[in-house]
Protein backbone atom coordinates (compact mmCIF):
# COMPACT_ATOMS: atom_id res chain seq x y z
CA UNK A 1 0.00 0.00 0.00
CA UNK A 2 1.20 3.54 -1.01
CA UNK A 3 2.72 6.08 1.78
CA UNK A 4 0.46 8.53 3.43
CA UNK A 5 0.80 10.71 6.03
CA UNK A 6 -2.88 10.30 8.09
CA UNK A 7 -3.50 6.48 8.84
CA UNK A 8 -4.54 3.98 10.98
CA UNK A 9 -2.48 0.86 11.05
CA UNK A 10 -3.27 -3.00 12.05
CA UNK A 11 0.37 -3.53 13.03
CA UNK A 12 0.64 -7.68 13.14
CA UNK A 13 -2.93 -7.75 15.13
CA UNK A 14 -3.91 -10.89 16.24
CA UNK A 15 -7.89 -10.96 17.87
CA UNK A 16 -8.97 -13.93 20.03
CA UNK A 17 -12.79 -14.47 21.02
CA UNK A 18 -14.09 -17.81 22.16
CA UNK A 19 -11.57 -20.61 20.46
CA UNK A 20 -11.93 -18.10 17.12
CA UNK A 21 -9.07 -16.04 15.95
CA UNK A 22 -8.27 -13.14 13.14
CA UNK A 23 -4.79 -12.08 12.12
CA UNK A 24 -4.71 -8.31 10.76
CA UNK A 25 -1.64 -6.38 9.35
CA UNK A 26 -2.36 -3.40 7.42
CA UNK A 27 -2.55 0.15 6.91
CA UNK A 28 -5.58 2.04 6.27
CA UNK A 29 -4.70 5.50 4.56
CA UNK A 30 -6.75 7.96 3.52
CA UNK A 31 -9.48 7.27 0.96
CA UNK A 32 -12.09 5.00 1.44
CA UNK A 33 -11.79 1.55 2.49
CA UNK A 34 -14.59 -0.73 1.78
CA UNK A 35 -13.87 -4.46 3.79
CA UNK A 36 -15.86 -7.58 3.22
CA UNK A 37 -15.61 -11.06 4.58
CA UNK A 38 -18.18 -14.12 5.28
CA UNK A 39 -21.13 -14.36 7.76
CA UNK A 40 -18.69 -14.77 11.17
CA UNK A 41 -15.21 -13.45 9.96
CA UNK A 42 -14.72 -11.06 12.48
CA UNK A 43 -15.75 -7.79 10.70
CA UNK A 44 -17.39 -6.63 13.51
CA UNK A 45 -14.43 -7.30 16.09
CA UNK A 46 -11.83 -6.09 13.71
CA UNK A 47 -13.95 -2.78 13.17
CA UNK A 48 -14.28 -2.96 17.35
CA UNK A 49 -10.57 -3.19 17.17
CA UNK A 50 -10.19 -0.84 14.75
CA UNK A 51 -11.71 1.86 17.05
CA UNK A 52 -9.92 0.65 20.32
CA UNK A 53 -13.11 -0.81 21.82
CA UNK A 54 -11.88 -4.34 21.68
CA UNK A 55 -8.18 -5.10 23.03
CA UNK A 56 -6.04 -7.35 20.80
CA UNK A 57 -4.59 -10.31 22.02
CA UNK A 58 -0.93 -9.08 20.37
CA UNK A 59 -0.21 -7.34 18.06
CA UNK A 60 -1.47 -3.00 18.15
CA UNK A 61 -3.60 -0.46 16.48
CA UNK A 62 -1.59 2.57 15.44
CA UNK A 63 -2.60 6.27 14.60
CA UNK A 64 -0.66 8.32 12.34
CA UNK A 65 -2.15 11.68 12.49
CA UNK A 66 -5.81 10.60 13.64
CA UNK A 67 -6.80 11.91 16.90
CA UNK A 68 -10.61 12.49 15.99
CA UNK A 69 -11.91 9.06 15.31
CA UNK A 70 -15.77 7.15 15.54
CA UNK A 71 -17.25 3.94 14.86
CA UNK A 72 -20.45 3.72 13.71
CA UNK A 73 -22.09 0.55 15.09
CA UNK A 74 -24.44 -2.54 13.10
CA UNK A 75 -27.39 -1.54 15.77
CA UNK A 76 -28.24 1.95 15.56
CA UNK A 77 -30.09 1.31 19.24
CA UNK A 78 -26.60 0.78 20.65
CA UNK A 79 -25.90 4.42 20.12
CA UNK A 80 -28.77 5.89 21.89
CA UNK A 81 -29.21 8.09 24.49
CA UNK A 82 -31.87 10.41 24.12
CA UNK A 83 -35.16 9.74 25.39
CA UNK A 84 -36.34 12.02 22.52
CA UNK A 85 -35.62 12.37 18.87
CA UNK A 86 -34.48 16.02 19.86
CA UNK A 87 -32.51 15.05 23.04
CA UNK A 88 -30.86 12.77 20.71
CA UNK A 89 -29.97 15.42 18.23
CA UNK A 90 -28.80 17.66 20.91
CA UNK A 91 -26.46 14.89 22.16
CA UNK A 92 -24.10 15.02 18.79
CA UNK A 93 -24.29 19.04 19.62
CA UNK A 94 -26.19 19.56 16.66
CA UNK A 95 -29.04 21.92 15.19
CA UNK A 96 -32.35 19.79 15.57
CA UNK A 97 -34.42 21.11 12.87
CA UNK A 98 -31.61 21.30 10.77
CA UNK A 99 -30.68 17.96 11.43
CA UNK A 100 -34.28 16.36 11.24
CA UNK A 101 -34.56 17.62 8.01
CA UNK A 102 -31.21 16.83 6.32
CA UNK A 103 -32.23 12.95 7.94
CA UNK A 104 -35.39 13.00 6.20
CA UNK A 105 -37.38 13.18 9.82
CA UNK A 106 -38.44 17.17 9.71
CA UNK A 107 -41.35 17.51 12.26
CA UNK A 108 -40.35 14.26 14.62
CA UNK A 109 -38.47 16.02 17.34
CA UNK A 110 -40.88 15.29 19.79
CA UNK A 111 -41.45 11.60 18.63
CA UNK A 112 -39.74 8.66 21.33
CA UNK A 113 -36.21 7.69 19.57
CA UNK A 114 -36.63 4.35 20.19
CA UNK A 115 -40.38 4.31 18.38
CA UNK A 116 -38.45 5.33 14.82
CA UNK A 117 -38.21 2.12 12.60
CA UNK A 118 -34.61 1.01 12.27
CA UNK A 119 -34.59 2.52 9.20
CA UNK A 120 -34.90 6.22 10.70
CA UNK A 121 -32.83 5.62 13.44
CA UNK A 122 -30.29 5.01 11.35
CA UNK A 123 -30.80 7.54 8.89
CA UNK A 124 -30.57 9.65 12.11
CA UNK A 125 -27.72 8.10 13.86
CA UNK A 126 -25.80 8.69 10.49
CA UNK A 127 -26.55 11.79 9.35
CA UNK A 128 -25.83 13.03 12.96
CA UNK A 129 -22.02 10.92 12.34
CA UNK A 130 -21.37 12.26 9.31
CA UNK A 131 -21.78 16.18 10.62
CA UNK A 132 -18.74 15.43 12.97
CA UNK A 133 -15.15 16.76 12.26
CA UNK A 134 -13.42 13.20 12.47
CA UNK A 135 -10.06 12.19 11.26
CA UNK A 136 -10.99 8.73 10.48
CA UNK A 137 -15.03 7.10 10.43
CA UNK A 138 -15.29 3.22 10.34
CA UNK A 139 -19.00 2.06 9.75
CA UNK A 140 -19.52 -0.80 10.56
CA UNK A 141 -22.59 -2.08 8.00
CA UNK A 142 -23.82 1.41 7.25
CA UNK A 143 -26.53 0.90 5.03
CA UNK A 144 -28.47 -2.24 6.90
CA UNK A 145 -31.68 -1.58 7.01
CA UNK A 146 -31.77 1.35 5.11
CA UNK A 147 -33.59 1.61 1.86
CA UNK A 148 -32.33 2.16 -1.49
CA UNK A 149 -32.82 6.22 -1.53
CA UNK A 150 -31.06 6.24 1.55
CA UNK A 151 -28.43 3.73 1.03
CA UNK A 152 -27.92 6.84 -1.90
CA UNK A 153 -27.66 9.39 0.01
CA UNK A 154 -25.24 7.79 2.87
CA UNK A 155 -22.98 6.92 -0.56
CA UNK A 156 -23.59 10.63 -1.30
CA UNK A 157 -21.96 11.58 1.98
CA UNK A 158 -19.21 9.04 2.17
CA UNK A 159 -17.79 10.46 -1.41
CA UNK A 160 -17.88 13.88 -0.22
CA UNK A 161 -15.05 12.51 1.34
CA UNK A 162 -15.28 15.13 4.51
CA UNK A 163 -13.65 12.39 6.95
CA UNK A 164 -9.56 11.99 5.59
CA UNK A 165 -10.16 7.76 6.65
CA UNK A 166 -13.46 6.06 6.13
CA UNK A 167 -13.42 2.55 6.65
CA UNK A 168 -16.44 0.63 5.63
CA UNK A 169 -17.30 -3.26 6.47
CA UNK A 170 -20.17 -4.26 4.57
CA UNK A 171 -22.15 -6.64 2.76
CA UNK A 172 -24.52 -4.56 1.05
CA UNK A 173 -25.09 -6.29 -2.72
CA UNK A 174 -26.54 -3.18 -4.35
CA UNK A 175 -25.79 0.47 -3.34
CA UNK A 176 -21.77 1.31 -2.77
CA UNK A 177 -19.71 4.38 -2.85
CA UNK A 178 -17.02 5.15 -5.03
CA UNK A 179 -13.72 3.10 -3.17
CA UNK A 180 -10.22 3.95 -3.00
CA UNK A 181 -9.28 0.14 -1.62
CA UNK A 182 -10.62 -2.83 -1.28
CA UNK A 183 -10.11 -5.63 1.90
CA UNK A 184 -11.06 -9.21 2.46
CA UNK A 185 -11.34 -11.22 5.47
CA UNK A 186 -10.34 -14.81 4.03
CA UNK A 187 -9.03 -17.80 5.88
CA UNK A 188 -9.33 -15.74 9.68
CA UNK A 189 -6.58 -13.41 7.92
CA UNK A 190 -7.38 -9.87 6.38
CA UNK A 191 -6.24 -9.38 2.73
CA UNK A 192 -5.70 -6.07 1.26
CA UNK A 193 -6.80 -6.65 -1.98
CA UNK A 194 -5.51 -3.78 -3.46
CA UNK A 195 -6.28 0.26 -5.09
CA UNK A 196 -9.70 0.64 -7.01
CA UNK A 197 -10.04 -0.41 -10.11
CA UNK A 198 -7.20 -2.86 -10.07
CA UNK A 199 -8.59 -4.62 -6.98
CA UNK A 200 -11.83 -5.59 -8.52
CA UNK A 201 -11.12 -8.20 -10.59
CA UNK A 202 -9.29 -10.04 -6.99
CA UNK A 203 -12.59 -9.23 -5.18
CA UNK A 204 -14.05 -12.26 -4.18
CA UNK A 205 -16.85 -10.63 -2.09
CA UNK A 206 -17.51 -8.24 -4.62
CA UNK A 207 -21.24 -7.67 -5.61
CA UNK A 208 -23.50 -9.67 -7.89
CA UNK A 209 -23.85 -6.77 -10.59
CA UNK A 210 -20.10 -6.22 -10.38
CA UNK A 211 -19.29 -9.71 -10.71
CA UNK A 212 -21.55 -10.35 -13.56
CA UNK A 213 -20.43 -6.82 -15.34
CA UNK A 214 -16.93 -8.46 -15.40
CA UNK A 215 -18.25 -11.87 -16.60
CA UNK A 216 -19.11 -10.40 -19.79
CA UNK A 217 -16.06 -8.38 -20.44
CA UNK A 218 -16.24 -4.99 -18.75
CA UNK A 219 -13.85 -3.52 -17.00
CA UNK A 220 -15.45 -1.13 -14.46
CA UNK A 221 -13.91 1.95 -13.19
CA UNK A 222 -15.22 1.50 -10.08
CA UNK A 223 -17.34 -0.43 -7.63
CA UNK A 224 -20.44 0.72 -8.37
CA UNK A 225 -23.43 0.11 -10.27
CA UNK A 226 -23.04 3.06 -12.48
CA UNK A 227 -19.79 2.16 -12.88
CA UNK A 228 -20.48 -1.39 -14.07
CA UNK A 229 -23.41 -0.14 -16.21
CA UNK A 230 -21.07 2.90 -17.99
CA UNK A 231 -18.28 -0.27 -18.49
CA UNK A 232 -20.46 -2.41 -19.77
CA UNK A 233 -22.15 0.76 -22.59
CA UNK A 234 -18.19 1.39 -23.23
CA UNK A 235 -18.09 -2.13 -24.45
CA UNK A 236 -20.77 -1.65 -27.14
CA UNK A 237 -19.66 2.16 -28.01
CA UNK B 1 -54.24 -16.51 2.36
CA UNK B 2 -54.03 -13.03 4.20
CA UNK B 3 -56.90 -10.98 3.93
CA UNK B 4 -56.93 -7.45 5.02
CA UNK B 5 -60.30 -5.38 5.01
CA UNK B 6 -60.38 -1.51 6.41
CA UNK B 7 -57.02 -2.36 8.34
CA UNK B 8 -56.02 0.49 10.50
CA UNK B 9 -53.04 0.17 13.01
CA UNK B 10 -50.07 2.90 13.65
CA UNK B 11 -49.35 3.98 10.20
CA UNK B 12 -51.12 1.56 8.54
CA UNK B 13 -54.12 2.33 6.59
CA UNK B 14 -55.43 -0.26 4.31
CA UNK B 15 -58.78 -0.40 2.64
CA UNK B 16 -58.84 -4.06 1.12
CA UNK B 17 -55.72 -6.28 0.81
CA UNK B 18 -55.44 -9.38 -0.82
CA UNK B 19 -52.09 -11.67 -1.17
CA UNK B 20 -52.18 -15.42 -2.28
CA UNK B 21 -49.79 -18.11 -1.12
CA UNK B 22 -46.38 -18.65 -2.41
CA UNK B 23 -43.65 -15.90 -1.79
CA UNK B 24 -44.15 -12.34 -1.27
CA UNK B 25 -41.61 -9.70 -1.24
CA UNK B 26 -42.59 -6.67 0.55
CA UNK B 27 -40.72 -3.48 -0.49
CA UNK B 28 -40.76 0.05 0.26
CA UNK B 29 -39.63 2.90 1.73
CA UNK B 30 -37.96 3.00 5.68
CA UNK B 31 -40.98 3.76 8.05
CA UNK B 32 -43.75 3.09 5.39
CA UNK B 33 -45.03 0.50 7.21
CA UNK B 34 -43.77 -2.75 6.27
CA UNK B 35 -42.90 -4.30 9.62
CA UNK B 36 -45.93 -3.29 10.82
CA UNK B 37 -47.65 -5.56 8.63
CA UNK B 38 -45.39 -8.12 9.28
CA UNK B 39 -45.92 -7.91 12.50
CA UNK B 40 -49.91 -7.52 12.34
CA UNK B 41 -49.38 -11.05 10.01
CA UNK B 42 -47.37 -12.61 12.74
CA UNK B 43 -49.94 -12.23 15.27
CA UNK B 44 -47.30 -10.15 17.44
CA UNK B 45 -49.91 -6.91 17.26
CA UNK B 46 -52.97 -6.95 17.01
CA UNK B 47 -54.83 -4.39 14.68
CA UNK B 48 -56.15 -1.34 16.60
CA UNK B 49 -59.66 -1.13 13.90
CA UNK B 50 -60.25 -3.47 11.19
CA UNK B 51 -59.40 -7.19 9.97
CA UNK B 52 -56.36 -9.37 9.49
CA UNK B 53 -56.90 -13.17 8.41
CA UNK B 54 -54.22 -15.61 7.12
CA UNK B 55 -56.69 -18.74 5.19
CA UNK B 56 -59.12 -17.49 7.02
CA UNK B 57 -58.62 -17.31 10.64
CA UNK B 58 -56.96 -14.76 13.00
CA UNK B 59 -53.37 -14.55 12.64
CA UNK B 60 -52.46 -16.08 16.77
CA UNK B 61 -54.19 -19.50 14.93
CA UNK B 62 -51.76 -19.85 12.40
CA UNK B 63 -48.72 -21.66 12.85
CA UNK B 64 -46.23 -18.79 11.84
CA UNK B 65 -42.61 -18.88 11.52
CA UNK B 66 -41.14 -15.27 12.48
CA UNK B 67 -37.12 -14.40 11.59
CA UNK B 68 -36.92 -10.51 12.98
CA UNK B 69 -33.88 -8.87 11.42
CA UNK B 70 -32.48 -8.78 15.10
CA UNK B 71 -32.58 -12.39 15.98
CA UNK B 72 -31.41 -11.31 19.50
CA UNK B 73 -34.74 -9.94 20.72
CA UNK B 74 -36.38 -13.09 20.25
CA UNK B 75 -33.39 -15.66 21.34
CA UNK B 76 -34.25 -17.69 25.00
CA UNK B 77 -31.79 -20.29 25.26
CA UNK B 78 -28.23 -20.65 25.79
CA UNK B 79 -26.89 -23.08 22.83
CA UNK B 80 -28.41 -22.72 19.35
CA UNK B 81 -29.78 -26.48 19.33
CA UNK B 82 -31.85 -25.75 22.58
CA UNK B 83 -32.90 -22.85 20.51
CA UNK B 84 -34.02 -24.23 17.09
CA UNK B 85 -36.07 -27.12 19.33
CA UNK B 86 -37.46 -24.52 21.44
CA UNK B 87 -40.55 -23.61 19.21
CA UNK B 88 -40.74 -27.88 18.84
CA UNK B 89 -40.54 -28.37 23.14
CA UNK B 90 -43.16 -25.99 23.50
CA UNK B 91 -45.63 -27.82 21.14
CA UNK B 92 -44.59 -30.91 23.10
CA UNK B 93 -43.46 -32.54 20.27
CA UNK B 94 -42.08 -36.07 21.03
CA UNK B 95 -37.70 -35.87 21.55
CA UNK B 96 -37.17 -38.28 18.80
CA UNK B 97 -38.95 -36.21 16.75
CA UNK B 98 -37.62 -32.74 17.71
CA UNK B 99 -34.15 -34.15 17.79
CA UNK B 100 -34.48 -35.19 13.71
CA UNK B 101 -36.48 -32.11 12.90
CA UNK B 102 -33.58 -29.97 14.64
CA UNK B 103 -30.84 -31.29 12.27
CA UNK B 104 -32.58 -31.10 9.50
CA UNK B 105 -33.44 -27.64 10.52
CA UNK B 106 -29.61 -27.05 10.97
CA UNK B 107 -28.77 -28.70 8.20
CA UNK B 108 -30.83 -26.81 5.72
CA UNK B 109 -29.75 -23.55 7.16
CA UNK B 110 -26.32 -24.19 6.48
CA UNK B 111 -25.72 -23.75 10.65
CA UNK B 112 -24.42 -27.80 11.87
CA UNK B 113 -21.42 -26.70 12.31
CA UNK B 114 -22.69 -24.17 14.86
CA UNK B 115 -25.02 -26.77 17.23
CA UNK B 116 -23.28 -26.15 20.51
CA UNK B 117 -22.32 -22.53 20.04
CA UNK B 118 -23.85 -20.08 22.85
CA UNK B 119 -26.49 -17.75 20.79
CA UNK B 120 -24.39 -14.68 22.32
CA UNK B 121 -21.27 -15.44 20.56
CA UNK B 122 -22.92 -15.86 17.34
CA UNK B 123 -21.93 -12.70 14.39
CA UNK B 124 -25.59 -10.92 13.19
CA UNK B 125 -25.29 -12.91 9.86
CA UNK B 126 -25.48 -16.43 12.20
CA UNK B 127 -28.15 -15.26 14.38
CA UNK B 128 -30.11 -14.75 11.76
CA UNK B 129 -29.47 -18.29 9.99
CA UNK B 130 -29.87 -19.45 13.35
CA UNK B 131 -33.51 -18.07 13.82
CA UNK B 132 -34.50 -19.36 10.36
CA UNK B 133 -33.41 -22.65 10.98
CA UNK B 134 -35.99 -22.26 14.42
CA UNK B 135 -38.54 -20.28 12.09
CA UNK B 136 -38.47 -23.34 9.29
CA UNK B 137 -38.20 -26.39 12.15
CA UNK B 138 -42.15 -25.40 13.15
CA UNK B 139 -43.02 -26.20 9.59
CA UNK B 140 -45.08 -22.76 9.75
CA UNK B 141 -48.22 -22.45 7.39
CA UNK B 142 -46.67 -18.43 6.97
CA UNK B 143 -42.95 -18.21 6.90
CA UNK B 144 -42.88 -14.31 7.62
CA UNK B 145 -38.93 -12.87 7.41
CA UNK B 146 -38.42 -8.76 8.33
CA UNK B 147 -35.18 -7.45 6.42
CA UNK B 148 -33.33 -11.12 7.92
CA UNK B 149 -30.63 -10.60 4.55
CA UNK B 150 -29.74 -7.10 5.75
CA UNK B 151 -26.65 -8.68 7.48
CA UNK B 152 -25.69 -11.62 5.41
CA UNK B 153 -23.04 -12.06 2.94
CA UNK B 154 -23.76 -12.84 -0.98
CA UNK B 155 -22.90 -16.55 0.10
CA UNK B 156 -25.73 -16.70 3.35
CA UNK B 157 -28.05 -14.51 1.59
CA UNK B 158 -28.00 -17.62 -1.18
CA UNK B 159 -28.37 -20.19 1.51
CA UNK B 160 -31.33 -18.44 3.07
CA UNK B 161 -32.91 -17.72 -0.78
CA UNK B 162 -32.72 -21.66 -1.27
CA UNK B 163 -33.99 -22.15 2.03
CA UNK B 164 -37.27 -20.25 1.44
CA UNK B 165 -37.53 -21.42 -2.41
CA UNK B 166 -37.22 -25.10 -1.20
CA UNK B 167 -39.97 -24.75 1.92
CA UNK B 168 -43.27 -26.34 1.58
CA UNK B 169 -44.49 -23.21 3.69
CA UNK B 170 -47.81 -22.32 1.77
CA UNK B 171 -46.99 -18.82 1.62
CA UNK B 172 -43.84 -16.95 2.95
CA UNK B 173 -43.72 -13.07 3.09
CA UNK B 174 -40.39 -11.34 2.79
CA UNK B 175 -39.20 -7.86 3.69
CA UNK B 176 -36.49 -7.00 2.46
CA UNK B 177 -34.25 -3.55 0.98
CA UNK B 178 -32.37 -6.34 -1.80
CA UNK B 179 -34.26 -5.50 -4.67
CA UNK B 180 -32.39 -8.65 -7.00
CA UNK B 181 -34.12 -10.62 -4.07
CA UNK B 182 -37.16 -9.37 -4.52
CA UNK B 183 -37.37 -9.65 -8.43
CA UNK B 184 -37.17 -13.18 -7.91
CA UNK B 185 -40.43 -13.79 -5.63
CA UNK B 186 -43.69 -14.76 -6.76
CA UNK B 187 -45.42 -11.10 -6.31
CA UNK B 188 -43.89 -8.19 -4.90
CA UNK B 189 -45.89 -5.60 -2.37
CA UNK B 190 -45.01 -1.92 -2.65
CA UNK B 191 -45.79 -0.27 0.46
CA UNK B 192 -45.71 3.61 0.69
CA UNK B 193 -46.97 6.27 3.59
CA UNK B 194 -48.52 2.93 5.13
CA UNK B 195 -50.42 2.03 2.38
CA UNK B 196 -49.73 -1.26 -0.53
CA UNK B 197 -49.36 0.95 -3.23
CA UNK B 198 -48.37 -1.84 -5.66
CA UNK B 199 -49.10 -5.45 -6.36
CA UNK B 200 -48.44 -7.59 -8.68
CA UNK B 201 -45.65 -9.86 -10.55
CA UNK B 202 -42.02 -8.45 -10.17
CA UNK B 203 -42.08 -7.15 -13.75
CA UNK B 204 -45.65 -5.18 -13.02
CA UNK B 205 -44.52 -3.64 -9.64
CA UNK B 206 -40.91 -3.07 -11.06
CA UNK B 207 -42.14 -1.33 -14.34
CA UNK B 208 -43.49 1.31 -12.18
CA UNK B 209 -40.28 1.66 -10.30
CA UNK B 210 -37.77 1.84 -13.17
CA UNK B 211 -36.66 5.42 -12.90
CA UNK B 212 -35.99 5.31 -9.06
CA UNK B 213 -33.44 3.74 -7.02
CA UNK B 214 -35.62 0.66 -5.90
CA UNK B 215 -35.25 -0.92 -9.67
CA UNK B 216 -33.15 -4.19 -9.41
CA UNK B 217 -29.42 -3.86 -10.02
CA UNK B 218 -29.44 -7.22 -12.03
CA UNK B 219 -32.04 -6.13 -14.09
CA UNK B 220 -30.07 -2.86 -14.88
CA UNK B 221 -27.19 -5.24 -15.61
CA UNK B 222 -28.64 -7.16 -18.06
CA UNK B 223 -30.28 -4.75 -19.91
CA UNK B 224 -26.85 -3.37 -20.50
CA UNK B 225 -25.07 -6.77 -22.00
Amino acid sequence: MEDCSMHLTAQDLTLVRDGWSLAADGIFCEGVHIVTGPVGSGKTTLASALAGIFAPASGQIVRNGITRLTLSMQFPEYHVTGFLVRDEVRSWDLPVEETLNTAGLGGRGDAKTLTLSRGELKRLHLTCLFRGAWDAVILDEPFAGLDCREKHRVCAAIEEKNHPVTIIFTHEQAVLPAADFIWEIVDHALVCRGSVPDAIPAWTGAPRYLTHALAAGACPENIRLRDAEEALCRMHA
Amino acid sequence: MIRAHLLQHRLLDIESLRIGGGHTAIIGPNGSGKTTFLKLCAGIERPAQGDLTLSGRAPRDVTVGWVGEVPDNNFVFRTVADEVASGLWFQRRPAETIESTVERALSETGTTHLRARSTHTLSGGEKVLVACAAAIALSPEVLILDETDTHLDRKAADTLETVIQGRPAPAILQCTQDMDTASRADRVVYFEDGRPRYIGTPEEVFCYLQETEMYPPLWRIAACI
